[in-house]
């Protein structure tokens, strides 16, 4: 995983991007919220944030054993 | 020690030369899985092989440790082989220090050598700030009894000269701290010496064994499935370090726990050039920690690569960072080759401290969370976690490291990074 | 083998002068050292790690494992060189490493005396008595290689990042022929060659190609890749993949982190990395005169090197034949030729060059094993035996001894990132199979060792990257050629030898392992490849197993009783090939590490006395040279001439976001602890933010520019994470809402202007339009104007508890104001003097903002008690927040006002010396009340008044300290308020 491709920008570098962390389950507690993580080995949903480019923030949809990139989708519609 | 497992001594050595062969026995190959143990440890990593030794040898139980691929293949072998007790909060530094005071005399009580070497551990300051903050941390760990000395430039450069102190940086090294009895220990070493100890004990070490399920009966645990078959245990221990996440799913209980990787890299033999452990943090997502490998490897290590993974392949963009950090901090290895990396997956808490505590059935214990820390606490963690598997309740070492403290509030958050493994 | 008429390929006739291990010597431009010394009749380059024992070069390339050389002279030394890949330059100094006093005469080698003493597993049983770390520092002397250079050296290494549609990595047979396919489809093509030339094996390999001499291919096909536009890289070597880009490494000469890392980002890339010739593990395999087959033709055929007069070549394949019809022809007598096979297992077009071997004097052996070399510091025989009755040894005199085991495809690279290899008996080897998208072997790596098969091969390969990259596919013919005949190989790994000879069975030379070595860890129960590697240290050379790697394991695989094919071999660690540090950190040295935030007065402040120190990636000044030599006596003039007379301080640092739409007020409620939406505007509001956690963030001043519109600042360290952080909340939970969040930190500079003159010298620099706004501005109040035509703000507000304002201008006039500032009678002060002004008046530094205090911890009571549900607020109800030990911040002075204490210090009670109820976060000599005051997190069990330790064994030991509050000075805070 070198790349990710922002919805404004493109495929851009991998350091553009800050990872922040992975979402718990819908519906969560606000504990659960803040603490807990879904742990899975083919899925991992995520927010990042396209820090060093337009500075959008993502869900970013992965595959944590293959670092394979599933989906990458604007956070805020890109309304802003 | 018992068991059949010769003695390892230079004379044992001289005489295995003159027997010619067949001196030596399998340090813990060859057991076969029976059907029911008095505890089943699920990974022969560091905690799982130095928790299955205690259990054996202090409590008389009948141990087997189940490992899904090979003994010590994870973090045990793959971290920087670091160990030290200098940290802030009491509820660590005590339990640190009593894995170092382990550390000093491990080779003797395994008789196996871990070499052990205690060439110091050296905290960098940039800023007056930074000493303050080592002054805190140091101050903390002298009342407990733990050295630490504060190194202002003369003395930093009479330590460690290689860091040529007032050099000009872009990041100047202000001064430093230095915990004398921190050092490195040769990490397979570990693995193997606990595997040894443990089998001469009665330890089944099983590997090539995927534990997929438990068995549970009433509130209670009553043994795993595995891909051997069923085996019955009256208690399970779970220490699987960056799959823990997953032990949690199957358990139905999501954990504060997120597996991230670590990279670590190595160069080429050198002559002898560095002789402490350095560690250099500064802004900008800038950290490294370097030593020397007594082969001659300078051996080097930063930040998490910054998401989660299980992949165990470190990001190129982390290797140069690392590798910046280490030109920045010593000059003089510029020229030096990097001949290999690898990474491992580290079980990142919510407060960066470790838990050992039981999980919501009574014979169910997990030994996870060990974010940067794991190995240079397994001799403390082994000894601990054993006492709590057996007797049910935890030593005061380890009580801090419960898992509700999340929840009530009482965390260990030695870097104030707050529930963020990867820190903006 | 002086008189050796030299002529190479590379030589290019002109002689130039080295020097080796202080000896003097003379080679040609083209030549390596390697190659240069050899022809010097030099045949001891190094000594292994372990053993100490005396080596010769083993191989031509930077797999070689025992030819290492420190380059230059002291200090600017390069340690651990490639002998094979180092250019020869004139004035050349180079020595051999790993001994003392001398390569010929090393104390330390002495140890291989105790060969099976030291074996497999040695250190772990002994050195437990008395400690291992007395025994270490004699143990690590005798280990690593060369020695580092005593000056550093850190050029810049530029890294040049650019795309292709085709990166070809080897630039032998299948690697040209990929490229040509590629290029002459339309695709841009780069491809990257480790060697100074093109043509791998075929500088040396019989035959033809196209009706050409393979040479002469070679030139062609690189005129007509010239010509087709795409770009060959020689001297660059392919050094790690990267989420499908590529990194290689130009080294000019052999010498590495001396030139260009190339980034290269390819729609496809073709590996064609070839094979590397493997040796037979034999008793003294190692001795100097040893040498792989290629190698020696290698060094011939390049560098015109005869590596000896009377030759044994060793091997169990028909390509041997041909390499000794080649050396023959060169000059070179072949004694014999071993073969491991039966007679009929060698081809036909081998065996009619074997009978011409024969017919010209050489003995050629079937199903024979070389069992030994014969000679003390170099080779002077061979013992030789028929494998049927190893036994029956005859003894052949020779002068150089190649050996030949097969070849080990280069999978490295494809093994990383996800692809697969699969066994190959016929090569005994394991061959790349699958690769991801985007990825393709070629030739050698794919195990397709003829040159007829490898070019078409490599045709194919170039073809299809070409169309899968989206461009046309090349309808011209491929070339097509016949080379040495297929290998036919049969797998052979060691000769038969007892357990003493198994000890002097080298499989990795660099440490040393043996084949009695995987006995001895076989024995001891170390069975899978992993525990192996780890436990003999096979592979974990400079080579990283590229000589024994594979040999290794197929000897474990023999001894376990099993199939190769399920032994395997161990992973592969990146990168592909070792590369210096400095190459890695490419520009990213010395200043430019990271890049420096500057605020508009940095230069000022450099040219007026300012001593700068790091914040995040700010440079500010922490005070300034004229008032003190060093920072506390400094700090101190400064502070003490605020307070009488006032001055200014650069707050350009601080971050600061801006904050507009309809709902950015209901917004900024919920990230901080208390409400924005209630500030009117023109004023402002100090406002902290909680974490998700409940512990504190970041503290701030918040401006209401505007019903819809306001400015937050951040602490300086914090800018970049507090903008995140609101980011994330717009688009997150407050997505789709009228709000914006823009970046303003650079587009404001800040003068803080503090003391009793503050507005006396204001209203002089800003002139008579302003004084009115600034007179009836109220605490936390401000006005909006102009200053020479540019954005200037003027907000009352105090972190010094002095009368002061923070002037908000645009960068483009804060010199001019802040110099007009000066003129007006108010000197600079520093971070220092700021951290004394707001210790004595109890305000935050930034040691209490560590992540690890809630808002309570930090006496902000009032503040909570509003009960705005902002961030973070859910998890302030925990239990352990409400306990009576949780700290809280409170002031701290010595018992008898004299007594110094710093910030770090433990602060304990008399009934428990050693265990801490509170730390002191900072403290200060304080010039206004003559005395060392302090703030501290201190538990609630200890209130006002108590009298504890501060404990600094680390700096000053103990002093007996009272708390207090935490206003040290001017409580009333009337002098703010004047």
């Amino acid at each position: 995983m070198n790349r990710l491709t922002c919805p404004f920008c493109g495929p851009r570098e991998l350091r553009e991007f800050e990872f922040h962390k992975t979402l718990p389950e819908p519906g969560s507690s606000p504990y659960a919220r803040v603490y807990e993580r879904v742990a899975r080995l083919d899925e991992s949903t995520e927010h990042w944030q396209h820090v060093l480019g337009c500075r959008a923030w993502l869900r970013v949809r992965r595959n944590p054993s293959t670092d394979a990139v599933l989906e990458t989708t604007l956070l805020g519609g890109g309304a802003t | 020690m018992t068991g059949a497992i010769p003695r390892y001594s230079a004379l044992a050595l001289l005489r295995a030369r003159l027997s010619g062969g067949g001196f030596w026995s399998p340090l813990w190959t060859g057991r076969k899985l029976k059907d029911a143990y008095d505890v089943v440890v699920v990974g022969a990593g560091g905690h799982g092989l130095a928790t299955a030794y205690h259990l054996a040898r202090d409590h008389g139980l009948k141990v087997a440790v189940l490992e899904r691929r090979l003994v010590g293949y994870g973090n045990v072998g793959r971290n920087t082989t670091i160990v030290r007790s200098n940290y802030l909060l009491p509820e660590n530094h005590y339990f640190y220090e009593d894995s170092l005071r382990r550390w000093e005399t491990l080779s003797k009580d395994l008789n196996y050598n871990v070499m052990y070497s205690p060439r110091g551990v050296l905290d960098l300051a940039l800023s007056d700030g930074d000493m303050q903050d080592m002054a805190r941390r140091g101050n903390a760990m002298r009342l407990a009894g733990i050295d630490a000395e504060l190194l202002d430039l003369p003395a930093l450069e009479r330590f460690c000269p290689e860091l040529e102190p007032r050099r000009q940086r872009r990041f100047p090294i202000f001064g430093g701290m230095v915990q004398r009895r921190g050092g490195t220990v040769r990490h397979d070493a570990v693995a193997w010496g606990y595997a040894r100890a443990a089998t001469a004990h009665g330890v089944d070490i099983i590997e090539d064994c995927d534990v997929q399920g438990l068995r549970t009966a009433a509130g209670v645990a009553t043994g795993v499935e595995t891909s051997r078959g069923y085996v019955k245990a009256d208690r399970v221990l779970f220490a699987t370090a960056g799959h823990t996440g997953m032990i949690g799913t199957m358990l139905g209980m999501p954990l504060p726990i997120e597996t991230h990787l670590l990279q670590a890299m190595v160069t080429e033999p050198i002559k002898p050039m560095v002789n402490t452990v350095i560690i250099y943090v500064y802004p900008g997502h800038g950290e490294v920690y370097v030593l020397q490998s007594d082969k001659g490897g300078l051996v080097m290590g930063g930040f998490l690569d910054g998401f989660p993974s299980y992949t165990r392949e470190g990001q190129w963009s982390r290797l140069e960072n690392v590798v910046e950090g280490t030109v920045a901090v010593l000059p003089r290895a510029a020229g030096v080759k990097i001949v290999r990396q690898w990474a491992g997956t580290n079980d990142m808490t919510m407060d960066g401290s470790p838990i050992i505590d039981r999980l919501r059935h009574d014979n169910v214990f997990l030994n996870a969370g060990w974010c940067y820390g794991g190995f240079k606490t397994i001799p403390a963690s082994g000894a601990a976690c054993a006492t709590l598997v057996a007797t049910g309740t935890a030593p005061d070492l380890i009580k801090p490291f419960k898992l509700s403290r999340f929840q009530t509030g009482h965390l260990l958050d030695e870097r104030g990074g707050g529930p963020f493994p990867v820190r903006l | 083998m002086s008189g050796n008429l030299r002529r190479g390929t590379r030589l290019r006739g002109e002689t130039l002068r080295f020097r080796f291990d202080g000896r003097d010597y003379t080679g040609q431009v083209g030549d390596t050292a390697a190659s240069a010394l050899l022809a010097n009749g030099v045949r001891a380059m190094g000594r292994s790690v372990k053993y100490r024992r005396l080596r010769g070069v083993l191989a031509a390339g930077p797999e070689e494992p025992n030819a290492l050389f420190t380059v230059g002279t002291d200090p600017c030394v390069i340690p651990n060189v490639y002998a094979p890949q180092l250019e020869l330059t004139d004035g050349l100094v180079a020595r051999s490493q790993n001994r003392w006093p001398s390569l010929r005469y090393d104390v330390a080698s002495l140890l291989q005396a105790g060969g099976g003493f030291f074996g497999a597993g040695f250190y772990y049983k002994t050195f437990i008595w008395p400690s291992w770390h007395a025994w270490e520092a004699p143990i690590r002397a005798l280990a690593g290689l060369g020695t580092a250079p005593r000056d550093a050296n850190l050029a810049p290494v530029p890294h040049e990042h650019s795309s292709c549609d085709v990166l070809v990595a080897g630039g032998g047979a299948a690697g040209l022929a990929a490229a040509l396919a590629a290029a002459r489809g339309g695709a841009r093509v780069v491809l990257v060659e480790r060697e100074p030339v093109c043509g791998g094996e075929l500088e040396f390999e019989s035959g033809a190609i196209d009706g050409q001499a393979p040479l002469e291919w070679v030139r062609a096909t690189l005129a007509e890749l010239d010509r087709l536009g795409a770009r060959i890289l020689t001297a660059t070597t392919l050094v790690a993949g990267n989420g499908g880009e590529y990194v290689a490494h130009f080294e000019p000469g052999g010498l590495p982190g001396c030139s260009t890392m190339y980034k290269i980002r390819p729609k496809q890339i073709v590996l064609a990395l070839g094979a590397v010739e493997r040796p037979i593990a034999f008793v003294n395999n190692d001795l100097p005169g040893v040498m792989l087959i290629g190698a020696a033709e290698r060094f011939l055929a390049r560098y015109g090197v005869r590596i000896g007069k009377t030759l044994v070549l060793f091997a169990n394949h028909d390509r041997a034949y041909a390499a000794a019809t080649r050396l023959v022809a060169a000059g070179m007598r072949v004694r014999a030729v071993v073969d491991t096979r039966p007679a009929d297992a060698v081809g036909a077009a081998a065996a009619s060059r074997r009978a011409a071997l024969v017919a010209g004097g050489t003995e050629c052996l079937a199903e024979h094993a070389v069992l030994a070399a014969r000679g003390g510091r170099e080779v002077r025989g061979a013992t030789i035996a028929p494998l049927a009755t190893p036994s029956a040894t005859r003894n052949f005199g020779c002068d150089a001894l190649l050996v030949s085991g097969g070849w080990g495809p280069s999978v490295h690279a494809g093994t990383q990132e996800g692809g697969t290899k699969r066994y190959d008996a016929s090569l005994g080897a394991f061959v790349a199979t699958e690769q991801p998208a985007g990825r393709a072997n070629a030739g050698g790596a794919n195990g397709i060792l003829e040159l007829g098969a490898v070019l078409a091969d490599g045709t194919a390969a170039g073809r299809n990257a070409a169309r899968v990259a989206g461009r046309g596919s090349d309808a011209s013919a491929a070339p097509t050629g016949a080379g040495d005949p297929a290998p036919r190989l049969v797998p052979f790994w060691r000769s038969p030898a007892d357990r003493a000879g198994e000890k002097r069975q080298f499989i990795d030379y660099q440490n040393d392992t043996t084949v009695a070595d995987l006995r001895a860890t076989l024995e001891e129960g170390f069975i899978d490849v992993e525990h192996v590697k780890r436990y003999t240290a096979l592979g974990f050379g400079t080579d990283q197993g590229r000589i024994g790697g594979l040999l290794g394991a197929a000897i474990l695989a023999e001894l376990r009783g099993e199939p190769l094919a399920e032994v395997g071999t161990s992973r592969l660690r990146p990168p592909y090939h070792s590369v210096a540090m400095r190459s890695i950190a490419g520009l990213r040295v010395d200043e430019n590490l990271r890049i420096t935030r500057r605020t508009p007065l940095y230069d000022w402040h450099l040219a007026h006395g300012g001593v700068l120190e790091p914040m995040d990636l700010w440079m500010r000044p922490r005070y300034y040279t004229q008032n003190g030599p060093a920072a506390y006596e400094a700090g101190i003039v400064e502070a003490r001439r605020v307070r009488e007379v006032g001055g200014i301080v650069d707050g350009s640092t601080l971050g600061k976001i801006e904050v507009a739409g309809p709902d950015a007020a209901a917004f900024l409620d919920t990230l901080y602890l208390t409400k924005a939406s209630t500030i009117k505007v023109g004023r402002s509001k100090y406002m902290v933010n909680l974490r998700e956690d409940g512990m504190v963030l970041d503290d701030g001043i918040v401006l209401r520019l505007a019903e819809d519109r306001f400015l937050a600042t951040t602490s300086s360290g914090h800018g970049a994470h507090m903008l995140s952080h609101f980011e994330h909340y717009r688009d997150t939970e407050w997505s789709g809402r009228g709000v914006t969040v823009t970046d303003v930190t650079e587009a404001w500079a800040v003068i803080v202007v503090a003391g009793p003159t503050s507005r006396t010298a204001l209203n002089a620099v800003l002139g008579a339009s302003w004084a009115e706004s600034i007179d009836a501005l109220t605490h936390m109040a401000f006005a909006r104007g102009l200053h020479g035509g540019q954005d200037l703000a003027v907000l009352r507000a105090s972190f010094s508890g002095e009368l002061a304002f923070e002037l908000h201008c645009r960068p483009a006039i804060a010199v001019g104001l802040w110099e007009s500032l000066v003129a007006a009678g108010l000197q600079p002060y520093g971070l220092e003097a700021l951290d004394i002004l707001r210790v004595e008046k109890g305000y935050l530094v930034s040691s209490e903002l560590n992540g690890q205090t809630t808002p309570a911890d930090l006496g902000m009571d009032v503040m909570i008690k509003l009960g705005n549900p902002c961030i973070g607020r859910d998890l302030l109800d925990r239990p352990a927040f409400r306990e009576a030990t949780r700290p809280r911040l409170i002031g701290v002075r010595a018992v008898d006002g004299r007594g110094r204490f710093y910030g770090g210090a433990q602060l304990t009670a008399a009934d428990a010396p050693n265990r801490p109820c509170g730390y002191v976060t900072s403290s200060v000599y304080s010039p206004a009340l003559g005395e060392w005051v302090g703030l501290a997190l201190v538990s609630r069990l200890h209130a006002e008044g108590a009298v504890l330790t501060a404990r600094d064994p680390l700096r000053i030991g103990d002093c007996a300290v009272r708390l207090t509050s935490i206003v040290h000075y001017d409580a009333s805070g009337g002098r703010m308020k004047s």
